[in-house]
């Protein structure tokens, strides 16, 4: 008992020596920010993102008190302080590596533990992502795109690479703000926030709704659209099973579920790093094809005029397929050095861009006017059935990243704790995904397989679709943004690119609109007929 | 009533040919009302025909036991037979016309016809299809020199005219219209290859078109018109294990050997029930044989709902796994993830 009494005594003074000394330090790293901002108006000793170290400092001491009072072991306490801080850090984005390790007692901890939690992608990761967003199944249909517009193709593939590059980056851009030194510091962490600051005055949320609402629509149907593909495809392949286009698209909805699982953009990386080894097979082997067929090629038949009536679905298959803008807040604030985006951006929308343009070049050059909409139809039996299976597995491979960004969106909208949002979070304290969360994200999955099985003419809905949220993100809003966020910095030629790229956005996005509605209609007519 | 529904023009009649059902029934004199059907005065031969004396013999048997039940005067005649005959034959055709109206009001497909062959009061074979022939032909070309080559389409037609022949090992089936104009026969054939372990089969072994040219509602300026025959050369097609009917709702396809130049005349099957042998009970079919493709479309309409039913399965097997595994490995307290809520675990 007498040993009891002792011990507890002695756990209490050392739990009083040592909150006395963490309090002291939080005092004297608070008094360092203090100072540190005074110094910085005096002298140009320390800049913004020192302050917000040592600002970083003081909050860590303070959390640890409060922990260390709360829980006799100390073990627990240390972890689930660093992740805590690691946590309520993020409203303090800084351009450096997350949380210093030099800062804290438990900074070893912390860091590994952030790292564990939420870790960043290098640039490559980033590359890859990007990839798997703009090299999509949509090259399949070039071919035909060059078929009926000649050389205007080919420039509008360039074209459309170059505008969506510059796009994306002045998206980024409108995530960052000049502070008083004039550097830039990232401010907002989403388009929701972007489209949010932008009507801040008069609507503070309704931007950000409407950008939600586009970016679930657009995630969600390309989802749809990557099911409905496999299945496609499966059944095509295969004609000879007594198994239908439904039960491929089941099976293959039973191979994604999995997905359900992902935590972060690693995992999520390497999906779309082995998407974009699969892609890059397919374009080898027909490319391969058709150079073993050069003696044949029709080099006068590239035309330098347009066919009107079919030229405007091309228009759309070319620029619609370079749409990654909804992925890139998210990938560059994962980012590890986010001064590499531009570098990245460059670089995949370059390989895109000459990977693209030669692959439908040449493929038009080699069956000319038998060109079929989908140019897998024009290959000899045995190639089709490789590339048929490589499609597939790049179809199934490319679902994780719309998949994960939905999840994201939705779990940010809609689940937050706090009474942020409607319902509560869906993660656990220790950042594990609760059963009921998971049970969402499977709901998800087979939300997907439902509507890919039960609605007809799916890929017209998607051009529908695709028309105006796909454009209205990519084209429309990121130069809108730019205007009104960054006005009083932008040179006069910056003004010119956005509001060109405004007009023709719009211009797209109506012509895409009008075509895909006769389409659905000249569709659902020939099925009444039926 | 005019004289042509009392005495039908077709002279052919499959009961005529066969042993008469009346001689074992007894003439039966009874009164009863009917309404007679004036309104439809179309003759309805071969098909109505065949399948009025049926009802007309069932309808005499029925009546037959009834008046035996409730004890009408029987006069045993035969004057008063073949006047009974007549007699019911009106009414049963009256009656009978509306039932075959009434069958090809039920079926969805309007190109669906039954064809049935009777003999000794009880039907011998039977068959429901919808059949479409493609009969080319040539036509003068506008130069006057050159021969074309078109295709005239060609349905069965409702009230075509029916005969039959069934035995043991072989039965034949003869369908004509306009006349005979058009004939179309098929002829099928059973095997027996060990009558102990039972593998009889029957299968059809030959089909027949004879088409003129000359007619003019399908054949529209055909050069050099006439007569002519398709027939099929060693076909075996529908085998079906003897004493069954086969059925195949999926289109089947044959192609005829024309006389006309050696042309290819395709004839299309859908939507069939046969029988041509081992009809047990009048107007009944054996148990269906169905077709592979049909087997493989009911396959293919099965599988989407067991896969979905493992798929569900597999999910909830998923999220228990996951649930219990997380009640398992939480032993640590949990801490909100936002600094906001702090306030709740502040104690002191």
């Amino acid at each position: 008992m007498a040993t009891l009494i002792r011990s507890k005594i002695s756990n209490k003074l050392s739990n009083a020596a040592t909150s006395v000394s963490n309090k002291s330090q939080a005092k004297v790293s608070g008094m360092f920010a203090r100072m540190g901002f005074q110094a910085a108006t005096d002298e140009e000793g320390l800049g913004f993102v020192a302050c917000d170290d040592l600002d970083y400092d003081h909050r860590q001491g303070l959390q640890m008190d409060i922990l260390k009072t709360d829980e006799v072991g100390g073990e627990g306490g240390g972890e689930i302080g660093g992740d805590g801080a690691a946590e309520g850090d993020s409203h303090y984005q800084r351009d450096s590596t997350g949380p210093p390790p030099s800062s804290s007692k438990d900074g070893g901890v912390c860091d590994e533990l952030a790292a564990q939690d939420k870790p960043q992608i290098t640039a490559w990761e980033a590359g890859w992502n990007v990839t798997n967003a703009i090299q999509g199944m949509f090259v399949l249909g070039l071919p035909y795109a060059i078929l009926h517009g000649g050389y205007l193709g080919l420039f509008l593939i360039i074209f459309a690479a170059v505008v969506c590059c510059y796009t994306g980056k002045i998206l980024i851009a409108c995530l960052y703000e000049e502070n008083e030194d004039g550097e830039l510091v990232r401010v907002r962490d989403s388009y929701v926030d972007i489209a949010n600051a932008c009507c801040a005055p008069r609507f503070p949320a309704l931007g950000g709704h409407v950008v939600n609402v586009a970016q679930i629509i657009e995630l969600v149907m390309t989802c749809i659209l990557y099911v409905v593909v496999s299945g496609n495809l499966m059944y095509n392949s295969f004609p000879t099973l007594p198994v239908s286009q439904k039960s491929w698209a089941i099976i293959a909805t039973a191979a994604l579920l999995p997905c359900a699982f992902l935590k972060n953009l690693k995992a999520v990386s390497k999906f779309s790093l082995l998407c974009t080894m699969a892609h890059f097979v397919i374009n080898v082997l027909v490319i391969a094809y058709c150079l073993s067929r050069a003696r044949d090629w029709a080099w006068d038949k590239v035309k330098f005029y347009i066919d009107v009536k079919k030229f405007p679905i091309s228009i759309g298959i070319i620029v619609f397929s370079y749409t990654s803008q909804i992925f890139l807040p998210s990938l560059e604030g994962n980012m590890q050095k986010p001064s590499e985006f531009h570098c990245m951006m460059n670089w995949t929308h370059i390989a895109a861009c000459i990977l693209k343009g030669l692959f439908a070049l040449v493929a038009y050059l080699t069956w000319a006017d038998a060109t079929k909409e989908v140019i897998t139809d024009n290959l000899p039996s045995t190639i089709r059935a490789v590339v048929n299976l490589f499609l597939v597995a790049k179809a199934l491979l490319s679902y994780p990243l719309p998949f994960f960004a939905a999840v994201e969106v939705l779990e940010k909208s809609l689940f937050q704790d706090g009474g942020r949002a409607i319902f509560p979070d869906c993660y656990r304290g220790d950042g594990r995904l609760k059963a009921w969360g998971l049970s969402l994200r499977c709901g998800l999955v087979v939300f997907t397989l439902l509507m890919a099985v039960f609605v007809p003419h799916f890929a017209l809905l998607m051009g529908l679709t695709g028309s105006l949220t796909g454009a209205g993100l990519c084209f429309l809003l990121p130069s809108l943004f730019h205007l009104k966020l960054l006005w009083r910095k932008l040179l006069w030629h910056h003004v010119f690119f956005d509001v060109a790229i405004f007009v023709i956005g719009g211009i797209c996005s109506i012509s895409g609109f009008i075509h895909s509605m006769e389409g659905l209609v000249e569709a659902y007519k020939y099925n009444l007929h039926d | 009533m005019p004289r042509s529904e009392t005495f039908p023009r077709v002279q052919r009649h499959a009961q005529i040919g066969s042993k008469p059902s009346i001689d074992s029934i007894s003439a039966i004199k009874c009164e009863f009302d009917f309404q007679l059907k004036t309104a439809n005065t179309r003759m309805r031969a071969g098909c109505g025909l065949t399948y009025t004396c049926a009802v007309a013999a069932f309808a005499m048997w029925q009546s037959d036991v009834m008046m035996k039940l409730i004890g009408c005067r029987t006069l045993d005649s035969a004057r008063l037979q073949r006047l009974a005959f007549v007699f019911f034959s009106i009414l049963s055709r009256i009656l009978a016309e509306q039932e075959v109206e009434n069958l090809s009001g039920l079926s969805p497909n309007p190109d669906k016809d039954i064809f049935v062959v009777r003999e000794n009061g009880t039907t011998c074979l039977m068959a429901e299809f919808a059949v479409r022939f493609l009969v080319p032909y040539d036509v003068l070309a506008l130069n006057g020199i050159d021969l074309i080559t078109e295709q005239a389409s060609i349905a069965l037609p409702r009230g075509a005219e029916i005969e039959g022949k069934c035995g043991n090992a072989e039965a034949e089936v003869q369908i004509s219209w306009i006349n005979d104009a058009y004939v179309f026969r098929l002829f099928f054939v059973k095997e027996v290859h060990d009558s102990s372990k039972g593998n009889d089969i029957w299968k059809i072994s030959k089909v027949q078109l004879l088409y003129d040219t000359s007619e003019k509602t399908h054949f529209i300026n055909a050069y050099n018109p006439g007569k002519h025959t398709a027939s099929s050369h060693r076909l075996s097609a529908l085998v079906t294990p003897a004493g069954q009917s086969y059925e195949c709702q999926a289109p089947q396809t044959l192609t005829l050997i024309s006389t006309d130049h050696q042309k290819g005349v395709t004839v299309s099957l859908s939507d069939i029930q046969i029988q041509p042998f081992d009809i047990t009970s009048d107007f009944t079919f054996s148990p269906a044989y169905k077709c592979i493709t049909d087997q493989r479309e009911q396959l293919e309409e099965l599988l989407p709902l067991i896969l979905g039913i493992v798929l569900g399965l597999l999910i909830v097997i998923t999220l228990s796994v996951y649930h219990l595994h997380l009640k398992m490995t939480a032993h640590q307290p949990q801490l909100p993830r936002d600094r906001s809520l702090y306030k709740n675990i502040l104690q002191f």
